[in-house]
């Protein structure tokens, strides 16, 4: 297994990419690699060009600014699970990061790549939206915000144009009073997910429920809001009866596609089930505990 | 694997082990071919050739790869470590040591990865768990000795080293 021939490129810069990648028909960025090496081999995709960005240091970066994180594209698994700042203000992705296949991947696969190449079954995704994550891109014609909801269109399809490289995953800091969690479950733990819950609330006076968004993925062709059981939790007094009641509905309205893997009234529970656990540990992170 | 495609190629610049290489690659010669085939490294294996089973781990730049989900010309103007790198004396590694006697290999065909990624662990973690041992070589599939003589192994390797003597 070896892929088709292809140019290769590797810029130092970010504007020599971007040149590169306006005026080369048919190129692919790689970043990590750790998905697009792979399915070049399998041919399943057969780029003519390759721009290799990870000589682009500036890319790699995570910074606390204007009230949000800041992470360069090209930052990887193994970065976001063990930085400080990650894990202190919206540890669920460092918790998302840290499961992802194995320590070899998590050292060579990178934000922006996992975006880019938009795995409904993969985990950086489903964390991003439950973190309200911006995705900001650049191309020769300037830069652009896109809210995660709107990142993912479809099956490995996502909002970036051909001349587009994903620059920066912008993450609001939630308030205080925040938790977020990851769960994935998967058929050996280090592999794609069966399904995965992303939750992320904050708690405001009373404990009651300011904001709250619970993402699941492995479910449709996109990482999906559970958007009922959000509906039954926001502005609610949050307790375990009302977590469990909540999740109940967490499968409700929920087009699955079809999975070899799992049947689909199996996916269904698995997703209340996961969704409940899912934010037991939420509320419990944001009440201060872990 | 010979390729039978030579316009597009890169000339690229490795330290392999210590030792400096400059060759002219195709641009989509995988890196564990580059060591095999161009190095005659053959320490380095290539078992499922989809990225799933870690025989391939080599260190790049101090971290480990999977060198079947790299492009040779990936690694230009890198360090590379393998196998063969860690003996380079003639005198096994306190790792390879602790695999022999503790029987954490049969076959040995995912060894040289299984050895690079405790490495790895124990760069960073001079005193790992059971837990943070199986977690570390969750990336190499064994199939034959089993995992908990490898673990074993692991760990009296690491009590063998001790701190701050890592520094391949």
């Amino acid at each position: 297994m070896r892929p088709r021939s292809f140019e290769y490129y590797a810029p130092s810069s970010l504007r020599d990419a971007l040149t590169l990648l306006s005026k080369t028909e048919d190129a692919k960025v790689l970043a990590g690699g750790q998905s697009l090496i792979t399915i070049m081999k399998l041919r399943l995709a057969a780029p003519s060009a390759l721009i290799d960005i990870n000589g682009i240091t500036e890319l790699s970066y995570v910074r606390e600014e204007n009230g949000g994180i800041a992470i360069g594209a090209l930052t990887c698994h193994d970065e976001l699970s063990r930085n400080r700042i990650i894990q202190a203000k919206c540890s669920l992705l460092a918790e998302a990061a840290n499961v992802i296949a194995d320590q070899q991947v998590r050292n060579r696969g990178t934000i922006g790549g996992s975006l880019a190449h938009a795995d409904p079954t993969a985990d950086l995704p489903t964390a991003c939206m439950a973190l309200n994550a911006s995705i900001i891109t650049r191309s020769e014609k300037g830069s652009r915000a896109i809210a995660s909801s709107d990142f993912f269109r479809d099956f490995f399809t996502t909002a970036l144009k051909q001349d587009e490289i994903i620059h920066e995953v912008r993450i609001p800091i939630p308030p205080p009073r925040s938790g977020g969690a990851y769960t994935k479950l998967a058929k050996g733990h280090n592999d794609f997910a069966l399904v995965a819950v992303a939750a992320q609330i904050s708690l405001g006076s009373g404990d009651s429920c300011c904001a709250i968004s619970i993402v699941l993925g492995g479910i449709g062709s996109t990482p999906t809001h559970a958007t009922e059981t959000e509906k039954l939790l926001r502005g609610q007094v949050i307790d375990d009866r009302q977590i469990r009641q909540a999740s109940l509905k967490a499968a409700d309205g929920l087009t699955l596609n079809p999975d070899f893997r799992a049947p689909t009234e199996l996916k269904l529970k698995l997703v209340r089930t996961l969704t409940e656990r899912t934010l037991r540990t939420a509320v419990s992170r944001a009440r201060g505990g872990d | 694997m010979e390729e039978t495609e030579t316009s597009k190629e890169i000339e690229i610049n490795v330290n392999v082990n210590g030792k400096q290489y400059q060759q002219k690659v195709p641009s989509r010669m995988l890196l564990v071919d580059f060591i095999r085939d161009r190095l005659e490294l053959t320490g380095t294996h290539i078992g499922c050739d989809t990225g799933h089973c870690g025989a391939c781990t080599i260190m790049l730049n101090g971290v480990t790869v999977k060198s079947c989900l790299l492009l040779a010309p990936q690694a230009n103007n890198s360090k590379v470590l393998t196998i063969e790198g860690l003996s380079a004396d003639g005198k096994l590694h306190p790792l390879q040591e602790a695999f022999l006697e503790h029987q954490g290999l049969q076959c040995g065909y995912c060894t040289p990865g299984m050895i690079l990624s405790s490495l790895f662990l124990l760069k960073r973690n001079p005193t790992p768990s059971d837990d943070e041992i199986k977690k570390a070589i969750d990336g190499n599939l064994c199939r034959c000795t089993g995992y908990l003589s490898i673990v074993k192994a692991v760990k009296a390797a690491a009590a063998r080293i001790g701190l701050g003597s890592l520094d391949q």
